[in-house]
């Protein structure tokens, strides 16, 4: 109990109030505590107990209410109130009304005894000059200003403000010169004595009280004089002003939200509202009986009840239906886990992998252990990596599985196809290396003419005169400017393998380096390597690529899971005859796929190759490096170092290879365009589809390397390009031109795992840099012209 | 405590009284059951209001929404605490703070079977809200309509505000007159008398009580503060809406 308001209570209320507080606080031992203590207080009372009983009864038993410490919410709001007030002037939120001694008619003397009583230093008064002497002026106190709103103009009270306290303006040598007679002034109280009735103020913005800083003092026009003395002149010129009048006609008094911000202002809490009833305290009141808290239980039952109802209908065949109800179940609680699981469920088995796996993946966000949730991503991923697989899309195929292993480490299935896949990788990188040295070959035999061998001379040449350079240069950007695209392109991707190594080996999976060092141990190669590791090495570093390009949606059933798990999720009775349906439903689906895959990704060969369309790749490649190269850049710069050496050796070879790659992936891509045709009233709907799904996946960053595979595949198609154009150069110094913007755009992301993009850039972003458009379309057109030729012959 | 109708019965038009409960001789003790009665549902809509988050003047609009339509409607004729379900209901959309029936019936279930299970939306929910929605039509024409109503909240913000230029800073912030006086406004819609005095009235009353409470002495002129806040207002008023508002006091010891 607070006792220095009790105490005023008693000294107010008298004996009276005092004997029925024992009467009624007996069992209080908070007022036990005070009792004596407040005798004295009681005594001295000068209540001629004219007080209602009634109160005095109300004050004793609502005592404990009262005088509880914590009923009191507002006192240390009392400072921040003052900053506002000026604001408030202009505004008026709130009905600003005269000071109310002055409708009261408050004698003279108790006005000024209140004001000396109040007044304090560092308030604010508002004055005229009266008197301007050689030691400072004096002022004639108009009124109150800040928190303060007392009615003082006929007090004839005056203020000294002495010259110290006028700041100087630096032109004038007397500061007072300044002001006149007449002026108004805004000042602060700096001194109050009240005994000799004494009061100095100051213009220094300094002793201002800490509320009131932003008031600026000094000398202001008639207008600015606060509205509460404006309106008491008004009042006191026509007493039919009342103060009910005068509030009504105020402004602030029709805000319809002054009431919120006056109990904001006096600092009642209208959420927790104050009551003296013992029943209405909120502190009462049980979180969990408020509105919202209900809304949000029920909402979650309901949705489930909706779940229950579409796992119903699932069974049954009905899948529009299901679909429906967990639609509306998430409407109706958001996040839900269960619907999105069952939701994903049923996309999973309707084919829709990526929706499926977006969807197990929310709810895993929002219940990370939900047993089938994360069963079943584990069995979509892997049913999303067969299907990659089939696109030979290897490398985001095996960043699948492991994602899925990474989910569940026994899932057998993930295990068996993580493992055939890193076979079938190096196998398919054996074969293209042979490939390549026969091509490397056939290239060099091929070219007969005299101007070509001018030609090879002259690339030789140029070649010399770049490593020539590049060994007196910097380390770093020697290896990759030393050759053309081909070379700079693997040396730069052995600089990316090497600190992946780093990175693979802080993530430390043991899986992941069982599974390494095996590769590595079989292949002895240096370039094979290489290349193996590099492939690997992007799964590495983005262990969850989980989406593709979203093309292939649809085209597949998708893992035959869900309704029986989903059926064991939310009841317990499991039946099975849906699965047959829809295993039905994806091998009829299945052929038409692969050819259709094949459409889709010849097309987008088509669109990549030329360079009009190469924006998107490269924008991609940027975002990719904006987010990643930060991290690597210091990496690769000192691994870079170290790989010159070896990499010069290699580069001639690894560009032989690289051209009998070119050449074996055309042969590919005019088989998949010959399918193309025949297929080519395939459902152009359906792909518009699926690009539109593509698309919103790729937002995802963290799903960012999704395009991985595609790129991959398409690699052939661009380095080919790259090598023809450079074969085709007449100016061999142009093509150094080329080449060395390129290779340092190379080595500054050189951390990108994108080496797909990073070749793309070459011949798209640097050759764009530094030729007329005009001779970059002639170079475009040639290198169509001679990949056709180069895959003519060999059909 | 004589429990409310646990089913919230949809809207009936029979009396809840047996015949032998309205003895004609016995007008006296049935205005005392009825105020009993009143002051429950008025308990029933603020912690209601409390528990939906409802500012103090839709709360405040929602128990005269209810007095105002029992001083038209016999209390036996509706079931009080429908009737109070749809005032807060209408009180919320009359003071632009709209409240979901959804929301008001979750929180009125909730206090009818504390500690009881979720409410379903299910058939029994759907015809709480139909029946809901009925009476907050029948409430309108009860009332002719007329649902919009002055409060006296906004008197005694500014009053306060007055009142405190004429206190010490320093004493002013040590005395907790605005939530008590807050407090007292707000339990005077336990009862009809907030229908029964002017705003103004009520305003300097529970301003009144709350100075008294603390001892906090105001400045003397040739006339009362409370006399410059209203000019009609007279002690005479102000100790009548006390002394109404002690008794709502007495009343919950006695009802609850």
């Amino acid at each position: 109990m607070d006792r220095d308001l009790l105490r005023q209570c008693l000294t107010y209320h008298g004996e009276s109030l005092f004997n029925k507080l024992k009467c009624e606080q007996i069992e209080n031992p908070d007022f036990q505590a005070v009792v004596s203590d407040l005798c004295k207080a009681t005594c001295e009372s000068k209540s001629d107990g004219q007080d209602s009983p009634l109160v005095e009864q109300f004050i004793a038993r609502k005592a404990d209410i009262l005088f509880c410490p914590t009923w009191k919410t507002a006192t240390h709001k009392e400072e921040e109130q003052e900053e506002e007030e000026e604001e408030e002037d202009a505004t008026e939120p709130y009905a600003i009304m005269p000071p109310m001694e002055l409708f009261m008619e408050v004698s003279y003397e108790e006005r000024r005894t209140m004001l000396y009583r109040d007044l304090e230093k560092g308030d604010i008064l508002v004055g005229r000059i009266n008197n301007i002497r050689e030691y400072g002026f004096f002022l004639t106190l108009l009124c109150t200003a800040g928190g303060l709103r007392r009615d003082i103009e006929d007090l004839e009270l005056s203020a000294l403000c002495h010259i110290r306290e006028v700041p100087s303006t630096g032109s004038h040598d007397d500061p007072l010169s300044y002001y006149q007679i007449g002026d108004f002034i805004r000042a602060a109280v700096k001194d109050i004595d009240r005994y000799q009735e004494k009061i100095t103020v100051s213009l220094q913005q300094a002793a201002l009280s800490p509320g009131l800083e932003h008031i600026k003092l000094g000398v202001f026009p008639r207008e600015e004089l606060p509205i509460h003395y404006s309106r008491s002149l008004r009042a006191a010129a026509d007493s039919r002003e009342t103060y009910e009048c005068i509030l009504k006609s105020c402004h602030g008094y029709h805000n319809p939200s002054v009431v919120e911000y006056l109990l904001e202002k006096v600092g009642v809490s209208d959420t927790q509202p104050p009551s003296m009833m013992r029943g209405l305290q909120s502190k009462l009141f049980h979180e969990e009986d408020f509105a919202s808290a209900i809304r949000k239980r029920q909402s979650a039952s309901w949705a489930l009840k909706c779940v229950r109802a579409g796992v119903d209908h699932f069974k049954h065949g009905r899948h529009v239906e299901a679909m429906n109800e967990y639609n509306k179940a998430l409407d109706i609680d958001t996040n839900n886990v269960e619907a999105l699981v069952a939701r994903g469920a049923l996309y999973a088995n309707k084919g829709s992998i990526m929706k499926a796996i977006t969807d197990f993946e929310l709810a895993l966000e929002n219940c990370p252990d939900h047993r089938n949730a994360n069963k079943y991503l584990c069995q979509t991923l892997v049913e999303r990596g067969k299907q990659l697989e089939e696109q030979e899309k290897l490398v985001t195929a095996e960043g699948l599985y492991r994602k899925a292993l990474s989910l569940d480490e026994s899932n057998p299935e993930a295990q068996e196809a993580l493992h055939k896949i890193t076979e079938t990788i190096q196998v398919s990188i054996r074969l293209r290396e042979e490939a390549v040295a026969k091509e490397q070959e056939k290239a060099t035999s091929s070219q007969t003419s005299a101007e070509k061998l001018r030609k090879i001379l002259k690339e030789e040449k140029r070649m010399k005169k770049k490593r020539k350079r590049s060994a007196s240069s910097n380390p770093s950007s020697t290896a990759s400017s030393r050759d053309s695209s081909p070379s700079s392109s693997s040396s730069d991707s052995s600089r990316r393998r090497s600190k992946k190594k780093k990175k693979r080996r802080k993530r430390g999976s043991k899986r992941h380096r069982r599974i390494s060092s095996k590769e590595s141990s079989s292949r002895r190669s240096e370039e094979g390597k290489s290349t193996k590791d590099q492939k690997e090495e992007e799964v590495e570093w983005y262990p969850a690529p989980p989406n593709t390009s979203a093309t292939f949606l649809n085209q597949k059933g998708g893992p035959r899971f869900g309704e029986r798990d989903e059926g064991e999720a939310v009841e317990n009775d499991a039946e099975d005859k849906r699965i047959s349906q829809l295993y039905s439903l994806s091998a009829a689906s299945e052929d038409e796929e692969s050819d259709s895959s094949q459409t889709e990704r010849k097309r987008r060969d088509g669109k990549e190759s030329r360079t009009g369309e190469r924006k998107n790749s490269q924008s991609q490649e940027r975002e990719e490096r904006g987010s990643r190269s930060g991290e690597r850049k210091d990496k690769s710069s000192e691994r870079g170092r170290e790989d010159n050496g070896k990499e010069r050796r290699g580069s001639d070879s690894k560009r032989r290879s690289s051209l009998e790659e070119n050449r074996r992936r055309t042969v590919s891509c005019s088989s998949a365009e010959s399918a193309y045709s025949r297929k080519s009233h395939f459902n152009p709907e359906y792909l518009g589809n699926s690009k539109s799904v593509e698309s919103r996946v790729r937002h995802d960053s963290s799903k960012r390397n999704s395009f991985d595979g595609g790129r991959y595949e398409n690699r052939g198609r661009e380095e080919i390009q790259e090598v023809e154009e450079a074969k085709g150069e007449k100016d061999s110094r142009k093509g150094e031109d080329e080449n060395v913007p390129g290779s340092g755009r190379k080595s500054e992301g050189a951390g990108n795992h994108t080496r797909q993009s990073s070749l793309t850039s070459v011949p798209g972003g640097s050759v764009k840099k530094d030729l007329p458009t005009n001779l970059l379309d002639i170079f475009n057109q040639i290198a169509q012209f001679k990949k056709g030729k180069g895959g003519g012959p060999r059909k | 405590m004589e429990g409310p109708s646990p089913s919230l019965a949809v809207l009936r038009d029979r009396p809840v009284w047996p015949a032998a409960g309205r003895r004609q001789s016995g007008g006296e003790a049935e205005t005392d059951r009825d105020m009993k009665k009143h002051f429950r549902v008025c308990r029933f809509i603020m912690e209601t209001g409390v528990k939906l988050g409802m500012r103090s003047v839709p709360v405040a609009t929602a128990c005269v929404l209810y007095h105002r339509f029992f001083q038209r409607a016999r209390l036996q004729a509706y079931e009080p605490y429908l009737v109070a379900m749809s005032c807060v209901y209408l009180a919320g959309k009359v003071e632009e703070q709209h409240t979901r029936t959804r929301d008001i019936i979750n929180v009125s279930h909730r206090y009818f079977n504390s500690g009881s299970v979720t409410l379903e939306c299910d058939k029994e929910f759907w015809d709480l809200r139909d029946s809901v929605v009925q009476c907050e039509l029948l409430i309108l024409r009860q009332l002719n309509f007329h649902v919009s109503f002055e409060h006296p909240h906004k008197y005694l913000l500014h009053y306060l505000m007055s009142v405190k230029s004429l206190v010490n800073r320093h004493a002013w912030s040590r005395t907790p007159v605005a939530e008590t006086s807050w407090a007292l406004l707000r339990d005077c819609y336990h009862g009809a008398m907030c229908i029964r005095h002017t705003p103004q009235h009520i305003a300097i009353a529970t301003l009144h009580l709350a100075l008294d409470s603390y001892g906090v002495e105001l400045p003397v002129g040739e006339r009362e503060w409370w006399q410059v806040l209203c000019v009609d207002v007279t002690k005479a008023d102000i100790d009548a809406v006390i002394s109404d508002l002690l008794q709502l006091y007495d009343m919950e010891a006695k009802c609850i």
